[in-house]
């Protein structure tokens, strides 16, 4: 059923809209974008670019109000509630930069939590392996509030890891990270792409992550203004800056 | 599932220690009014009794038994109540962490399973905590109810197995009821929501409150209107006026979102001068949920208790002036028949007319308006003897139809009822109940009389039924009628000296009669009452301990901002404060509605706007409230800002 030649996600001409009349905010205008199986993007711009509005419409948790978006071969636009939830629990992980885990549940807890909703039994044994993995093999019984941020956030990337979901949306995994904890982020999110052919769409302000992505897109004012594939982080960093630059030259004009 | 609920309801049991003592409570008194009821249904009727005091101990065990079975309802209600109340908080808190289970492939009906698991434990919970409790209970209100003389000394209430399973299931459905609104509530979290960083409240006014709320006030508006319509005598005005009690609270209530809000504005223009006041005030504006939730029991409390104990009250003090109008005489005099009848032998004393009570059970045929069907209406008491010359002489009375004129040999008078209807010329049996003296004979109705708010003398037979050796020892009152210019107090003092009985002025023994039906009212209301006090507490209690401790991170903030621990706690105080004071006057506005009710329907009766505003009454449940929200609010606070600010403000969720 699944035609390996599509893009996992794909955006036709998908607009958003925040708020009516003088408060009108177009946060997506017209994207068009492709994000290919088994690659990992990274999505960049300024600060309100519409680059998690982007993600969340991609990944069907708001709704385009134009224009349509392929998930692995399903329209979601106009998806059911329910048709929605089996995809998320089928096809899609998702790592926040926040508010990742349910506070009452241990971290092992929280790693298998995915697979039993969807009545997966799942091995001890085998949430322990994926927690080592992460670097946390000895906190499985710590619940979140006893973990740092940046274990916190490697506990929702084993997560991820465990339900191996076809697509993966992160928004800022490592926002809140020092350099080293995101570089074992970063790691990790590597070995998903060419270890088991995951797809990742991943929102950014660090153009070191970015650089870690196979392509990198640009974003300003709700449109894609440019793409690169495999940049320096140098790179990233002068793009962006541009960006940005031009956004103060056209706000000053 | 199953594991996911118990850790959320481990996670947050201080969120739930209110409700799981309020299912705890229900169950006990579940069990506890099931096995008197069980005891009182079958009950032992001791050996060798007259069949009128049999009669009279039956009455008082189905008395003890329908007490008990509103107080049980009462508690399974209110329980409910406390639960949903709880549960919505409990949903409003986790908005986020139901949001991230959506996120991660959740189906709407899991999310809903997961609450009704919660509610599940917190019933299991509460039943298991219950069962001893039921114990203690079953003391305390067989105490009670011999106190009251419902039940006799020593009655015993043995225990059952079903009690228990009944009590339990009881409190299992109670907290499934009170999750189910909750948990629909739950399942129309938006997975979204786990992304956002400001996770949206929910609506507090939601469709069913929206409806249930308005139905109510429309119903409350109804039956104002119906009890000040020109039709409504004192008994129409009365019920619709209790009516009005129990919707208007419940209205109130549930549009307490709305209602409580606007109420503090009001008041926030009065107060509201110092920086603390004015934190204060605008935080009970914002926080809508805890405020609402806190005033909500407030106003079912006020305007049940006090709407309740009004309307009993007023009808008492109604009927107390009802006699004093309809009793034309100057003294009252208690004795007994043979002493009563030697009253009219006194210098000064013109007119005597003597009630004897007879011990008799008169079984009635009457029509209930229904051709096919017939019923047997049987009264025990307030059946009297009298001289009917004297008896017209002596009360300001008429018949409805028929004449007490004809009331001697083979006669009866008796009382209409809303109920029924009795015709003229009906035969009626009537039984004699004392050892020397049983016989059965059956008169004939010769006149129907209004009936009265006191209902007491509903009963009249000739006084030469009886012989005078009869009647001697019967208990009796004397209405007397003094010569235009004898001195009241020499008669009284002939009387008193004779040894005729304990006089009084018609008013005196009228406040009397109201004094005694205003015990017996109040220890019924403490009953049924004193229990909705108690939920209300506990609701208040609850709504103030859960909603500080969701406040921590606010007083947090106030505190960094350069706010003093004193002060937050005293902001925290006057907003409390506030919000007791517009819970109370908002019952109070349903109070003054019922009560004005009431007025008008005792005013087309008797011509004067008779009512008892219970003021001790509603001061002792405004200091009670306060009282109790003050201490509540104090020390829920005070551990809300145990720990250092910083590393509140700080934290990461
Ligand atoms: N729920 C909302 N209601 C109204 N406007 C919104 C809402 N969500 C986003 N917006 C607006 O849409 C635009 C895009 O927002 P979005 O969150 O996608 O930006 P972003 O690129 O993720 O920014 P950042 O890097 O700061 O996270 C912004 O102008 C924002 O103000
Ligand atoms: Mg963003």
């Amino acid at each position: 059923m699944l035609a390996t030649d599509h893009a996992a996600v794909e955006l036709r001409g998908v607009t958003k809209d925040y708020g009516r009349g003088q408060a009108r905010v177009r946060a997506l205008d017209g994207v068009d974008v492709d994000f290919p199986t088994g690659s990992w993007t990274a999505v960049m711009g300024p600060s309100g670019s519409g680059k998690s509005t982007l993600l969340h419409c991609a990944a069907g948790l708001e709704r385009a109000d134009t224009g349509q978006v392929v998930l692995r071969g399903t329209e979601i636009t106009r998806a059911p509630d329910a048709a929605l939830t089996e995809l998320r629990r089928a096809d899609i992980g998702f790592v926040f930069q926040n508010f990742n885990l349910i506070g009452s549940l241990t971290a092992e807890q929280n790693v298998a939590l995915p697979l039993r909703l969807a009545g997966v039994r799942v091995s001890k044994r085998e949430i322990r392996a994926t927690l080592t993995s992460v670097g946390l093999g000895d906190r499985a019984r710590h619940r979140p509030r006893e973990l740092s941020g940046g274990q916190q956030q490697r506990v929702a990337i084993a997560r991820a890891m465990v339900a191996r979901p076809p697509v993966l949306f992160a928004d800022e995994p490592t926002g809140a990270l020092d350099s080293s904890s995101a570089r074992v982020v970063l790691d990790l999110l590597r070995e998903m792409v060419t270890d088991t052919g995951q797809t990742i769409v991943m929102v950014t302000h660090d153009p070191l992550a970015a650089s870690s992505a196979d392509s990198v897109l640009f974003l300003s004012d709700g449109r894609i203004v440019d793409r690169a594939a495999r940049p320096s982080a140098k790179d990233v960093a002068d793009m962006l800056a541009g960006l940005e630059d031009g956004e103060r030259h056209g706000r000053e004009a | 599932m199953v594991r996911l609920s118990w850790s959320g309801f481990r996670e947050r049991w201080q969120l739930f220690v209110g409700a799981i003592l309020s299912v705890a409570v229900g169950v006990a008194l579940v069990q506890a009014s099931l096995q008197i009821m069980a005891a009182a249904g079958d009950p032992p009727i001791p050996e060798g009794l007259d069949p009128l005091e049999e009669a009279q101990i039956r009455d008082n065990y189905d008395g003890a038994a329908t007490l008990m079975g509103i107080a049980m309802v009462i508690a399974a209600f209110l329980a409910i109540f406390i639960v949903s109340s709880t549960f919505a908080f409990a949903v409003a808190q986790r908005r986020r962490d139901l949001a991230l289970l959506r996120v991660l492939g959740a189906r709407r009906r899991q999310l809903r399973r997961l609450l009704l698991c919660e509610g599940v434990l917190l019933g299991l919970c509460g039943a298991a905590l219950g069962f001893p409790v039921g114990f203690a209970a079953v003391r305390i209100q067989r105490w009670l109810l011999t106190e009251l003389e419902f039940l006799p000394d020593g009655f015993a209430t043995p225990w059952a197995g079903w009690h228990t399973a009944v009590a339990a299931g009881t409190g299992l459905v109670v907290a499934l009821l009170g999750v189910l609104a909750a948990s629909r509530r739950a399942a129309k979290v938006r997975p979204l929501e786990a992304l956002l960083d400001t996770g949206r409240a929910g609506r507090m006014m939601t469709l069913p409150r929206w409806i249930f709320g308005l139905l109510m006030l429309a119903s409350s508006v109804g039956l104002f209107t119906a009890a000040r319509s020109e039709g409504a005598d004192t008994d129409v005005a009365v019920a619709t006026s209790m009516g009005l009690a129990i919707t208007g609270g419940l209205a109130l209530s549930m549009l307490s979102p709305l209602v409580v809000p606007l109420a503090g504005r009001v008041l926030g223009l009065l107060g509201a001068v110092s920086a603390v006041g004015r934190l204060a005030e605008a935080n009970l504006r914002d926080g809508v949920r805890r405020s609402a939730a806190t005033a909500a029991p407030l106003i079912v409390l006020v305007a049940l208790l006090l709407g309740l104990a009004g309307s009993l009250g007023s009808l008492a003090v109604a009927a107390g002036e009802e006699q004093q109008q309809m009793i034309d005489g100057d003294l009252i005099v208690e004795s007994t028949g043979a002493r009563t009848e030697k009253l009219a032998s006194l210098d000064g004393v013109a007119v005597v007319s003597s009630q004897i009570s007879v011990p008799m059970i008169v079984t009635i045929t009457v029509d209930i308006g229904d051709p096919e069907e017939l019923e047997e209406e049987v009264f025990s008491s307030g059946i009297v003897a009298v001289e009917p010359d004297a008896y017209r002489r002596t009360h300001r009375q008429e018949a409805l139809a028929g004449s007490l004129d004809e009331l001697s040999g083979s006669a009866i008078a008796v009382t209409t009822s809303p109920g029924y209807r009795v015709d003229l010329g009906t035969t009626v049996t009537a039984r004699v109940l004392e050892q020397v003296s049983e016989r059965e004979f059956s008169p004939t109705v010769v006149a129907v009389l209004p009936e009265t708010l006191s209902g007491s003398d509903g009963i009249l037979v000739p006084m030469d039924l009886f012989t005078p050796e009869e009647r001697a020892n019967w208990p009796a009152h004397a209405v007397v009628q003094l010569e235009p210019h004898a001195d009241p107090d020499q008669v009284v003092e002939a009387i008193r000296s004779a040894d005729l009985g304990v006089t009084r002025s018609v008013e005196e023994w009228a406040s009397a009669q109201t004094a005694e039906q205003q015990d017996e009212n109040v220890g019924v209301l403490v009953v049924l009452m004193g229990l909705s006090g108690l939920y209300a507490a506990m609701a208040v209690v609850n709504a103030v301990v859960i909603s500080s401790a969701e406040r921590k991170r606010e007083f947090a903030t106030a505190r960094v901002t350069g706010l003093t621990r004193q002060q937050v706690v005293r902001s925290a105080l006057i907003e409390a404060w506030a919000v007791t004071a517009i819970g109370v006057c908002l019952g109070g506005v349903i109070v003054a509605g019922t009560m004005t009710g009431i007025a008008g329907g005792i005013e087309r009766t008797l011509g004067a706007a008779v009512v008892d505003v219970p003021w001790e009454l509603a001061g002792a449940v405004a200091g009670g409230a306060f009282v109790v929200i003050t201490v509540a609010t104090w020390a829920s606070v005070r551990a809300a800002t145990r720990i250092a600010p910083i590393a509140l403000v700080s934290a990461r969720e």
